[in-house]
């Protein structure tokens, strides 16, 4: 029976692709519990609130000197923020394309860096409530407010992003955050 | 069957472990360091020895990441390697098997019960995974046997790695040499009779 010489030989063409490397797995979930802890669980004005708040600053800053430093797909240059690119990967999905980005997608790209600027956004906010100068000022904590809204509105998508990529390409990519491999069906386009 | 566990299991581990270490040190670091701006910001005296030891422990933290971080990225880039030239010398070795098995013309139940010679597995697994009888298993193994010109397990599953081990040859030094797989295999067929 040939099946299981081609399995083997299905295995050397690397269709399973190790793309997220532990680090970024780490400081992805990681990141995601201080939103999960800081949005919905742990009272405001708290102390536990500021320190939950720093720790994400400090995923956040963490993750982007990774993007400077780490392997090829935890780099920048894997997922440039290009508004163009998005509406040419939007435009593609339209016409049917379901060529597999081995990392993210173009959109996916663009979701990453507008969550990471809302996280900057809220801890420098959130920060400048506890200084002096800023304490009780109204703007801030409107803007507090706001940048928290937004990301809320953001994370939705993004898991919404998730969920239709998944579907819309057979890569399970909630498996991938989780162990790193991105299982690529056969005879699919890869980029 | 259970296998060894493969080397790149524990890489794998080893590269989760450091990256725990550097998040929870990062973390760490960004701690001592607000803490000492804060420091400095209020009344810091430059000679505040708790200050100074903040201070160093900051800067030790920071030089901790960043060598954890290099060490990281070494180790992962040491096992992408490592995978590629594994993927290469599965797709090789498939080749080889493949091509060994045209050549002797085996049948499918056949090349069936040398794939499963070739894992590893005795006359009585095989049966129960392909769900005949043993003695139509030793049959089948006779005949690939037979076809590949061997005489025993051994030898048949050596046939395999000495194409392997010859093509590396043919790959370093003896440039010279003919196409060496061809000529192994002749030698090989030439040493069994």
């Amino acid at each position: 029976m040939a099946t299981v010489v081609e399995r083997t030989s299905g295995r050397a063409s690397a269709r399973e692709v190790v793309v997220w490397d532990p680090l970024v797995r780490l400081i992805h979930w990681s990141l995601a519990l201080t939103v999960l802890l800081n949005g919905a669980l742990v009272e405001e004005e708290s102390k536990a609130h500021e320190w939950i708040g720093y720790a994400a600053l400090g995923l956040v800053g963490l993750r982007l000197i990774w993007a400077l430093t780490g392997p090829k797909y935890a780099r920048f240059s894997a997922f440039p923020p290009s508004p163009a690119g998005a509406i040419h990967h939007l435009r593609a999905l339209v016409a049917g394309d379901r060529t597999i980005h081995l990392s993210h997608n173009p959109l996916g790209a663009l979701m990453v860096y507008n969550i990471w600027l809302s996280v900057i956004a809220l801890g420098i906010t959130g920060y400048m409530m506890t200084t002096i100068k800023f304490f009780g000022v109204e703007w801030v904590e409107n803007a507090h407010e706001f940048v928290f809204g937004w990301l809320l509105v953001s994370v939705a998508l993004h898991v919404a992003g998730v969920a239709f990529e998944s579907w819309w390409s057979g890569v399970n990519l909630v498996r991938a955050m989780v162990n790193g491999r991105k299982s690529i069906p056969d005879g699919k386009e890869v980029k | 069957m259970k296998l060894r566990q493969r080397p790149a299991k524990t890489e794998e581990r080893r590269a989760t472990i450091l990256s725990g270490l550097i998040l929870l040190q990062a973390l760490c670091a960004l701690f001592f360091v607000g803490d000492v701006i804060e420091d400095f910001l209020g009344d810091g005296q430059l000679d505040d020895p708790l200050l100074l030891l903040e201070s160093v422990a900051a800067i030790a933290l920071i030089g901790g990441v960043i060598f954890l971080m290099v060490e990281l990225r070494h180790l992962l880039s040491r096992m992408s390697d490592m995978q590629t030239g594994l993927n290469i010398a599965h797709g090789q070795l498939a080749k080889v098997i493949k091509g060994f098995f045209d050549e002797w013309n085996l049948t499918a139940a056949e090349r069936d019960v040398a794939i499963m010679i070739l894992k590893g597995l005795d006359n009585e697994t095989i049966a129960q995974v392909r769900k005949t009888a043993r003695g139509t298993v030793r049959a089948q193994a006779t005949n690939v046997y037979a076809k590949s010109k061997t005489d025993s397990r051994a030898q048949f599953i050596s046939l395999f790695v000495e194409e392997l081990l010859a093509e590396n040859q043919h790959l370093g030094d003896d440039a010279d040499q003919g196409p060496s797989g061809q000529t192994n295999k002749q030698n090989m067929r030439g040493d069994t009779h």
